[in-house]
């Protein structure tokens, strides 16, 4: 009897949620991805200043990086680490293709899109800046934004200003050099701002879940909490601390002018 | 009192001005500095040919000692009048067990850059890394950097002029290396012109190069890396050249007593060089790197053998009473084979697994040589903080008796070393 009960307000709530998807699922998905893609470009060629928060296990804060990407059109983009600890280390990327630039070395070393995945926030996750182009999307429907398996207390702005339904997009990769094969991603229905993720890898495993903040004006998505899922599910949080339109030097983008060590500012 | 590199005096002036430049409170710019600290145990060889000629005459011969070591090193680079100043300089102290301590300061890197028309121009000290390889790197034609060193230690330029073009997908660099060094200057320090030509094919890039040495003259070589899948990456690199420097055994016979070191500094004739490798990672930051290479600058199998037999020869000569110092002597001096080429042997493999977790970085390697079974194996382990890193680890020589590596003069290495990333 009680089963019967705990049944109904899903079944109305299952109602509900059909009659309002159904013109909604006529949206494009790949218009909605170029919606959501809007929140963290706004131009073809950009300079963001990024911040990496790692925390560990216990909640505590455990190192800061900085980081200047620049994201220029055609999947062209140039990581530049400016922590102390980090300093003169570049990562290029081009299309599928990838280099590490150390200082120490001054050469550049060619890697694969496996080896662009170490760290907490793999130079993959701070060098995104689009999904539209890399991943085709299926429109899966419309769901509740959230997420019973996010830990207690990620993005705690994130879950405070969190919109109740979201369009739910597979994207399935199309290009052999991204960071992730599959994502499955939530957008806010009335806006189509990303909200979370989940991203898997090659083997098709979830590596982490992506929670996304956006800012008090609904503009620009202001950062991203990463937990990880293969290993203590540590948070990574990615703040955006400022975006400008730049087009670079085409020799910037060359891995060989980038070992002379110029000074890129 | 600090002792100076005389090579690198005038660079240290130099030097000096940029960093004091970029120093805060220069607005422009930027500065960096870190100190290092190392502990480097050594077990010598109980035996090979240094060892017998201790065994005969105590203390005939140099030994590498255990030492600790503290280094300061600062860089900093600006842009002034239009161009770009780097100055890079590491001063250094050593305490060698059972020996006085020293100082020394060192400049790493000091020149100016800048643009003339379609050109970047770099003159000065620099350090200059081509070739694709981790073990070997046939074509890395300036630097020459020794490699699968223990410690990692901070790499000194070589002095330059270089000018390089740059396209989209391709560029040129053609250098003048240590311009003002006479005609015996061997190995690195070779007085000579190098060009390399870069072109990235898709997921492939592809170099060619060419060196012309005032001694030994032309080489060219290739070198190509390569994506292959999302996990394996794909390397190679060959030079062929006109003539490469060495050392070579004049004495009469295996069993003479030379009065001099028998060894000579010569000019041999053509050799190839060849690697061939590939490096796979896994989702969980595991790595694994495998490559082999021919070098054939290294001594051969039969160079090898009579080295054995000579060696041989002298210990008997030993044992039935030669003068003691004299054959301690020679003994001593057959250990100048090690240094005649980067490679011990023609025939190499080389393996290395590593593991990254968290801000831990484990990593187990062996060097195999197919000619005689002797292997040389490291360990590390290696913890990484924000600013602090420490790493440690043990290497040691394996394989028969025979093998050229049991030869060593030291047969053990354990390090540890810490650095410490300053503001």
């Amino acid at each position: 009897m009680s089963h019967a009960l705990t049944r109904i307000p899903a079944y109305l709530l299952g109602l509900v949620v059909a009659a309002l998807a159904g013109p909604a699922l006529a949206q494009d998905a790949d218009a909605l991805l170029r919606n959501a893609d809007r929140y963290r470009t706004g131009a073809d060629n950009l300079q963001v200043d990024t911040l990496v928060q790692a925390y560990a296990s216990d909640g505590t804060l455990d190192k800061e990086r900085r980081y200047t990407v620049f994201a220029q059109s055609d999947r062209r983009t140039l990581v530049l680490m400016q922590s102390t600890a980090e300093q003169g280390q570049k990562v290029l990327m081009l299309g599928d293709d990838f280099w590490l630039l150390m200082p120490s070395s001054q050469r550049p070393l060619r890697i694969t899109p496996m080896q662009k995945l170490l760290g907490d926030a793999s130079t993959g996750d701070i060098a995104t800046m689009r999904w539209s182009g890399d991943y085709s999307a299926t429109l899966v429907g419309l769901e509740p934004c959230a997420d019973a398996t996010v830990p207690t207390g990620a993005a705690p702005s994130t879950q405070a200003t969190l919109p109740t339904s979201c369009y739910h997009l597979q994207l399935q990769a199309t290009r052999k050099g991204v960071t992730y094969q599959r994502i499955e991603l939530w957008l806010g229905q009335q806006r189509h701002e990303p909200v979370r993720a989940q991203l898997y890898v090659q083997s098709d495993k979830l590596a982490k879940q992506a929670l996304f903040e956006v800012d008090p004006s609904l503009s620009s998505v202001s950062a991203m909490v990463l937990i990880d899922q293969l290993g203590k599910q540590k948070q990574t949080r990615i703040r955006y601390l400022a975006r400008k339109e730049r087009t670079v030097p085409v020799e910037w983008l060359n891995p060989m002018f980038l070992a002379r060590s110029p000074v890129l500012e | 009192m600090a002792r100076l590199d005389p090579m690198s005096r005038h660079a240290a002036a130099l030097s000096a001005v940029l960093a004091a430049a970029v120093l805060p409170p220069a607005t422009a710019g930027e500065f960096s500095a870190s100190v290092r600290s190392h502990g480097l145990a050594r077990q010598t060889a109980a035996t090979g040919p240094l060892a017998q000629a201790h065994a005969l005459y105590g203390g005939i011969a140099f030994e590498q000692p255990s030492e600790g070591a503290a280094q300061l090193q600062m860089q900093g680079s600006t842009q002034w009048a239009g161009l770009q100043w780097h100055g890079d300089v590491l001063a250094q102290a050593r305490w060698p067990a059972g020996g006085p301590g020293s100082t020394q300061v060192s400049v790493l890197e000091a020149y100016a850059a800048g643009r003339l028309g379609a050109w970047e121009w770099t003159a000065g000290r620099k350090v200059v890394g081509w070739d694709v390889g981790y073990g070997f790197r046939p074509n890395d034609l300036v630097q020459q950097e020794q490699r699968r060193t223990l410690v990692s230690q901070p790499l000194q330029g070589r002095p330059v002029l270089m000018a390089e073009q740059f396209g989209a997908e391709s560029a040129w660099s053609l250098v003048a290396v240590n311009p003002t060094t006479g005609r015996d200057a061997t190995g690195a320090g070779e007085s000579a012109l190098a060009a390399r030509w870069y072109q990235r094919l898709g997921s492939a890039d592809a170099y060619a190069f060419a060196r012309w040495g005032r001694r030994t003259q032309g080489s060219v070589g290739a070198a190509w890396s390569w994506v292959a899948s999302d996990a394996l990456e794909l390397h190679a690199s060959l030079r062929h050249l006109a003539r490469h420097d060495t050392w070579q055994d004049a004495s009469a016979s295996a069993g003479a007593l030379a009065s001099a070191s028998p060894w000579r500094a010569l000019t041999a004739g053509a050799a190839q060089q060849l690697l061939l490798g590939g490096t796979w990672t896994s989702e969980r930051q595991v790595s694994v790197l495998l490559e082999a290479w021919h070098d054939g600058t290294a001594p051969s199998r039969g160079q090898w053998k009579r080295w054995a037999n000579r060696n041989a020869a002298l210990q008997h000569l030993g044992a039935v009473g030669a003068p003691a110092l004299a054959v301690a002597a020679n003994l001593a001096w057959q250990t100048q084979a090690f240094s005649a080429s980067p490679s011990l042997h023609r025939q190499n493999l080389f393996a290395r697994l590593a593991w990254t977790t968290g801000p831990w970085e484990s990593a187990l390697d062996m060097l195999y040589h197919p000619a005689d079974g002797g292997r040389l194996l490291t360990a590390s382990l290696a913890w990484k903080g924000d600013r602090l890193r420490l790493e440690g680890g043990l290497r040691a020589s394996a394989g028969p008796g025979t093998a050229v590596v049991r030869q060593l003069p030291v047969q053990r290495q354990a390090f540890v070393q810490a650095v410490w990333v300053l503001d």
